[in-house]
């Protein structure tokens, strides 16, 4: 309880992303140039750019997958990989669903309850909450792509972390699924807890995000709020295009 | 903190059992194995009550079917590794389990707990079937070179599986591994024959079971074909590990 209630006051502090002036190079290629954004906890933040731009890249190395080449990006002033208990603090998806086509979708994630000394029964919660419980039995490679979404998601909440990290969390999600998604988000933040997610999709990024980072070329071009990003464009869509393609010129 | 390390370890070592227990193409390699070890010991038995010469020993026949279904084992290995880079699970397993030396070293003692029984097994079996089929020919076979020989057996096919997982690691890919290992074992290895020297992971790890016939000249003893086959086993081992902590996911 005590613990608690001091996570809950440091909470401002605790649960902070902080990426700061990340480099990322692949041989001569140049991924990320000088990346630094926060991402704050009671808030959605998206982070936007077209295909290729570094916005998975730099998902990649705050989850401590990749390595920098200089710069960092720590989780309350920590690197991943020094967090005690990382799924009960962070919930990370990225594409596709993580976890083997051989395995059912009830074994992944007891696993990963096992991992981080969870008790099954939040298994068949977390199945509950992301509508899996039927297909639970059955193996993941038969699972369609909104499903293995689906999936995903379970295992990013299922430590109810206080961060999560999403690679574009609506990519193969039906209508049903988005909307899914987006009122998840929106509760989570609604509780104090940080979101991170990136996204191509302007549109479904615009009704879910409090604020905005948009990268193209390895580079933010855009941090702030919605409504400052969207400026005088009439849409933050509009914006996006108007951002990427002054500074970069074409736009995949 | 030493205790909470320990912890730490208990739980990733119960993730890793329960990923390979969950895993069908495990269950199914392991059953497979055993059967068609079955069916090898008897044809070899058969083989060898026609040979009236009788100079295999009766441990020898029950065992001579490994040379061919360590092949099992083998895959068993690589799947253990590189099932991880299935479906992008790898992500999966370090987003939840980012400390990336305990994790693979928890991987292989995982493989090693379901390896050791069921390679004795294996071994056994094929003991028991030559020992059954030959009873009435042959004269009784001493308990403690059994039980001594049926360990080599087990700890041959265990240390291969653990070798294989870490070539599999350091390949990360199933079939490069697959083709590579089984390439070394099956053709490689039985067609260089004596051109090979014998402190290889294969030629020495035989004298963990196989006793060496009479004027052989790489022969070893099985303290020595274990002590080389482990070095063998530590050394992939360790550069999968130096490699899994440096490289991007």
């Amino acid at each position: 309880m005590l613990l608690y209630t001091w996570n809950h006051n440091r909470k401002e502090v605790l649960w902070l992303l902080t990426i700061h002036n990340l480099v990322k190079r692949r041989g001569n290629r140049e991924i990320l140039s000088g990346i630094s954004f926060i991402a704050r906890p009671g808030r959605v933040t998206g982070f936007l750019g077209p295909n290729g731009a570094g916005k998975s890249s730099t998902l990649r190395i705050l989850l401590g997958l990749d390595r920098a080449t200089s710069g960092s990006a720590l989780i309350h002033g920590k690197a991943f990989a020094e967090l005690p208990n990382p799924l009960t603090t962070v919930g990370a998806a990225l594409d596709g669903s993580g976890a083997h086509p051989m395995r059912t979708g009830r074994a992944h994630l007891r696993w990963l309850a096992r991992a981080a000394g969870l008790p099954r029964s939040r298994v068949e919660e977390v199945l509950e909450i992301a509508g899996l419980t039927n297909a639970a039995g059955r193996r993941v490679g038969s699972y369609s792509l909104g499903m293995g979404r689906r999936l995903a998601m379970a295992a990013a909440l299922l430590g109810d972390p206080e961060i999560l990290i999403l690679d574009e969390p609506v990519n193969g999600l039906d209508p049903e699924g988005i909307r899914w998604i987006r009122t998840l988000l929106r509760e989570r933040a609604a509780s104090g807890n940080t979101v991170l997610l990136s996204s191509h999709l302007m549109g479904e990024l615009a009704e879910t995000v409090d604020d905005v980072v948009v990268i193209h070329h390895g580079k933010v071009v855009a941090d702030g709020t919605l409504a400052e990003v969207t400026g005088n464009h009439s849409t933050l869509e509009s914006a996006f295009f108007a951002l990427t393609s002054e500074r970069g010129g074409d736009v995949s | 903190m030493r205790v909470s390390s320990g912890r730490k370890f208990t739980k990733i070592l119960g993730a890793e059992l329960d990923k390979l227990v969950t895993l069908p193409l495990i269950g199914f390699i392991l059953i497979g194995s055993f059967l068609l070890n079955l069916v090898l010991a008897a044809a070899f038995t058969s083989a060898g009550q026609q040979d009236s010469a009788g100079t295999q020993s009766m441990l020898e026949l029950g065992l001579a079917s490994l040379r061919y279904t360590q092949a099992g084992y083998i895959i068993l290995g690589i799947l253990a590794a590189c099932s991880e880079y299935s479906g992008g699970q790898i992500r999966t397993t370090l987003t939840v389990i980012p400390w990336r030396g305990l994790q693979l070293s928890a991987k292989h003692l995982a493989l090693a707990i379901i390896t050791v029984p069921a390679a004795f097994m294996i071994a056994a079996s094929g003991v028991l079937y030559s020992l059954f089929r030959m009873s009435n020919t042959a004269a009784g076979i001493d308990i403690g070179t059994m039980i001594k020989t049926l360990a080599g057996a087990a700890g041959y096919l265990t240390l291969t599986a653990l070798l294989s997982a870490a070539i599999g690691s350091l390949l990360g890919r199933t079939t490069p591994a697959v083709v590579l290992l089984l390439g070394y074992y099956f053709v490689v290895s039985p067609l260089a024959g004596e051109l090979l020297p014998g402190y290889l992971p294969d030629t020495a790890g035989y004298s963990m079971y196989m006793h060496p016939s009479a004027g052989e000249i790489n022969a070893r003893t099985p303290i020595e074909g274990t002590g080389i086959l482990m070095l063998w086993t530590l050394l992939f081992i360790t550069a999968a590990l130096v490699l899994y902590r440096k490289r991007d996911a």
